[in-house]
């Protein structure tokens, strides 16, 4: 029991630093290792870590992006007329098929689509859909059903099947509140805007050395200092059962070895490329430097915001389509030069579109159904799932072709490998776009 | 009958348990004075609510009428648009001035167990103000909860279902006769009386009806009944039959022997920090059935049974991020910090008064904790410690100095943990005061060090 935590120690530090650290350690903690490798094994899924392990980032479009202006219908009428002056028109738009044309902004988008790095699946909602921007995304990070509240996110649930004793960051949003996709009964995934925030802060202490000692002392638990008033509560381990105290001395050790690992990358990588300065491009920045210093990380969140576009919508979404499309080329070079692009996934989503109709204010109110991107090295490019139709709506909006939890499937069965059921809790069809 | 706490037991640390399960724990003084009263008076106590209205003024949030301008066809988008958002700014404004009204009256009433019950209610009824919008209808429920937070449960039901907060949360606003309805009937049963598994599909649909007509006056922002849309018809409720309205609904309810268990297995879990088993739980449930379901009266049965000091729930409790703030502010004897500094904290440690996750409340417990709010609990307790110059707590007070390092070291145990030091922690902080230059400054160190345990979480 004894040797519960050291353990952990270990097999958190052999997993983030690759095996960097070589301790000479007794071969009985040896075996409880192996033991502990051995029940990762066990698990519903194979979790593949270190360099190979496929990565997924989901980028929120916060505030409901306005699709028809994204992914333009240039053909349609019905566009047209819908919208006197918001629509753009076909000469403007980034030609991708006949029928439809990127937002003139989206440049980097477009060249990432003419190489074959990006696809666009259209029409993607949910049956019911909910206009309420916080209702609506809690369902995008429940992935529920409409008219079910669910408290746990769906990735919550992935770490829960598939990601059992690997690295507590295995998630990592990046914002000041942790994605609500991550909760779970014993959350997991670290979350923070800046990586500064993430660490303990020592820039108060009179002296550092004194501080930083003694507060590693009474967090990071190696297994000589464990006495014997806490020992008797250690048990179980990774993520069994155990008294409160346990629990957080393994969250505390947790945070520990995860802070240090960010400081340490944010300490030795460089930006690869240059970004644009605005916070979507910061916020990617950081994702590809974690990528590249080696964070075992699986799956990333980050948002942009400033998508609700009640009024004047032209030029505030053009400035915002254009901060996108600027923020993922600098990503997706950044991580092409570090030959990372192939073990990466990128999918956006907005928590609803817009209506179809614009308003007397010139711009547009929730909608429904929209089209998301997907972007990496090994998407299969193209248009895919069914743009809906614009002369048949519902109260002014569009109905949605694909249940945005059948992109979520696609990601997890044919992207990371998992199991979809334990997740999304039933089946969705797949799609072809991974 | 319960198996009562011999006087013997009541010891200093079993009233530092009392007060900080039953309200937001206390300084070392506090304790002492609360001790010294015995534990009969200490629960009683505990258990007064006088009135404090004049202590505490309520903010005077007016309830949001629909504005004209924005139905008003002569204005233009642009005006319409901008007064929405001056509308939301001020909505904003509102229920944050609301919420530090509530914070600072948990951390300076006298009665700070009726504070700490009534979180418990918020929790248990959760009500949103991201869907509520209104500030006005979420103070007037906050005070709803603290006039029944001691009284008998099925008033408590009654008052609630007809709460405009909670009407609109749970869309009893669009509940009529004929197109009735059932988010509040649903959750009416699952998560605030019964649990699942203890009704029907159609009892959900047919206690919809029940409270179909259910309204709220847009002028006052009150409880209306409209008649006209409500569904006078027979309804059969948990096999029973007859013409129900709300009320009758709820008294049906409350009577299902499976309530008062439901109730009471939330309430220990709260308070002692762990659901109760089966068999112990049958035992509460009688307690409570025979205090006529009144919270107050069961509280003072379990605040006084022997089951609830035991070493099992001792410094077993997770503190949630409200009780973590209000309880470090009165251990640290300082004042609470600013408005803007609680916001962002409770926000980024997961628990915002007023704005709960979901219907379900707040899981709390281990979800309280991940890496980044475990680092930012540490990191905040920094700022805590060392405050701005009115804030900071009294050093001198908290960690004189000339002392001994041992008798230091027991000093602050008490005050920060109510309970001896680990051994480990023990022996650090002793090495920590004896290298120590004794300046205020290092003894701030020490004292963010000690709040930055995975100890110092626990209560």
């Amino acid at each position: 029991m004894k040797h519960t935590l050291h353990t952990r120690r270990r097999f958190l530090r052999t997993s983030l630093l690759g095996g960097a650290v070589s301790w000479t350690i007794p071969a009985f903690l040896e075996r409880t290792f192996f033991a502990l490798d051995a029940m990762a094994a066990d698990m519903a899924i194979q979790t593949p870590t270190g360099k190979d392990a496929p990565i997924l980032i989901v980028l929120q479009m916060a505030g409901g992006n306005d699709g028809l202006n994204t992914v333009v219908p240039l053909t349609n009428d019905a566009y047209f007329r819908a919208r006197p002056t918001l629509a753009i028109p076909g000469g403007r738009t980034l030609r991708l098929s006949d029928h439809f044309g990127l937002n003139p902004k989206l440049v980097g988008l477009k060249s990432l689509h003419d190489e074959g790095h990006l696809a666009i699946v259209q029409g993607v909602g949910y049956p019911n859909p909910n206009r309420s921007h916080f209702r609506s995304t809690e369902i995008w990070h429940t992935a529920s059903d409409s008219a079910v509240t669910e408290k746990y996110g769906w990735m919550g649930r992935y770490f829960d099947a598939c990601c059992k004793g690997e690295d507590p960051a295995v998630g990592v949003g990046i914002g000041n509140q942790t994605p609500q996709a991550f909760a779970a009964p014993e959350p997991r995934g670290i979350t923070f805007a800046r990586p500064e925030q993430f660490r303990f802060d020592l820039k108060n202490a009179s002296d550092r050395d004194v501080s930083d000692g003694f507060f590693r002392s009474m967090n990071d638990f190696e297994a000589e200092q464990m006495d014997g008033a806490s020992i008797g509560m250690l048990q179980g381990h990774a993520d069994g059962e155990g008294d409160a105290l346990d629990f957080l001395q393994r969250a505390s050790l947790d945070a520990m070895m995860s802070s240090d690992k960010v400081a340490e990358i944010i300490k030795r990588t460089r930006p690869g490329v240059s970004y644009p300065a605005n916070k979507l491009a910061d916020s990617l920045n950081l994702v590809a430097r974690l990528i590249g210093g080696g964070m075992p990380t699986r799956v990333y969140y980050a948002a942009q915001g400033g998508y609700d576009t009640h009024s004047n919508q032209i030029g505030a979404h053009e400035k915002l389509m254009e901060e996108l499309d600027s923020s993922l080329a600098a990503f997706c070079s950044d991580l092409k030069a570090q030959g990372l692009f192939d073990r990466v996934l990128l999918m956006t989503f907005s928590e609803f579109g817009r209506r179809v109709a614009e308003n007397a204010s010139g711009g547009t109110d929730h909608g429904a159904a929209a089209p998301l991107f997907v972007i990496g090295g090994k998407v299969k490019p193209g248009l895919h799932g069914e743009a809906p139709s614009l002369s048949h709506l519902h109260n002014g909006d569009l109905i949605h072709r694909v249940d945005f939890r059948s992109v979520y499937a696609t990601i997890l069965s044919k992207w990371l490998n998992a199991p979809v059921e334990p997740v999304l809790k039933r089946g969705f069809p797949l799609m072809s776009f991974v | 009958m319960l198996d009562m706490l011999p006087p013997k037991e009541w010891t200093l640390e079993a009233a530092a348990h009392l007060l900080n399960r039953a309200a937001f724990g206390g300084s070392p003084d506090e304790i002492q004075a609360f001790h010294a009263k015995g534990q009969r008076e200490a629960v009683k106590s505990l258990l007064e609510s006088g009135e404090e209205e004049d202590l505490f003024p309520a903010p005077g949030i007016k309830p949001m009428k629909k504005v004209r301008g924005l139905k008003d066809a002569s204005m233009s988008p642009e005006e319409r648009f901008a007064l929405q958002k001056a509308i939301n700014a001020r909505a904003k404004e509102e229920v944050h001035e609301a919420r530090m009204w509530w914070i600072h009256r948990m951390a300076e009433t006298p009665f700070p167990a009726r504070e700490k019950c009534v979180l418990f209610w918020h929790g248990h009824w959760a009500t949103s103000i991201q869907k509520v919008k209104d500030p006005f209808l979420i103070l007037q429920q906050n005070q709803t909860l603290r006039a029944c937070a001691f009284g008998p449960f099925d008033r408590f039901a009654k008052e609630i279902s007809k709460d405009p907060a909670m009407i609109r949360y749970l869309d009893l606003n669009s509940n009529k006769a004929g197109n009735p309805n059932e988010n509040f009937a649903r959750e009416l049963m699952e998560l605030f009386t019964l649990g699942e598994g203890h009704y029907t599909e159609s009892d959900v649909q047919e206690i919809a009806r029940a409270f179909t007509g259910y309204r709220i006056n847009p002028e006052t922002g009150s409880f209306l009944f409209s008649r006209k849309n409500h569904d006078p018809g027979t309804k059969n409720i948990l096999g029973r039959t007859g013409a129900f309205d709300g009320d009758a609904t709820i008294d049906l309810i409350v009577s299902n022997p499976q309530c008062a268990g439901f109730i009471t297995s939330k309430i220990w879990n709260f308070y002692a920090g762990e659901y109760p088993s089966p068999s112990w739980n049958r035992i509460l449930a009688s307690q409570f059935r025979a205090s006529g379901l009144r919270t107050g009266d069961f509280l003072e049965t379990i605040f006084s049974c022997r089951e609830f000091y035991s070493a099992k729930y001792r410094r077993r409790q997770i503190k949630g991020p409200v009780q973590w703030l209000v309880q470090t502010c009165k251990i640290l004897e300082r004042p609470l910090p600013d408005a803007k500094w609680i916001n962002s904290t409770l926000q980024q440690l997961g628990q915002v008064p007023f704005a709960p996750p979901n219907v379900k409340g707040w899981d709390g417990g281990r979800a309280w904790i991940s890496s980044s709010t475990l680092l930012l609990r540490y990191n905040m307790a920094g700022s805590l410690v060392r405050g701005g110059e009115a804030s900071a707590p009294d050093i001198e007070k908290i960690l004189p100095v000339g002392m001994p390092p041992e008798q230091t070291c027991d000093l602050l145990a008490g005050r920060l943990f109510q309970a001896p030091m680990s051994p480990a922690l023990h022996a650090r902080t002793v090495d920590f005061l004896k290298a120590s230059d004794g300046s205020p400054a290092s003894r701030r160190d020490l004292l963010h060090l000690l709040l930055s345990t995975p100890e110092f979480q626990l209560t």
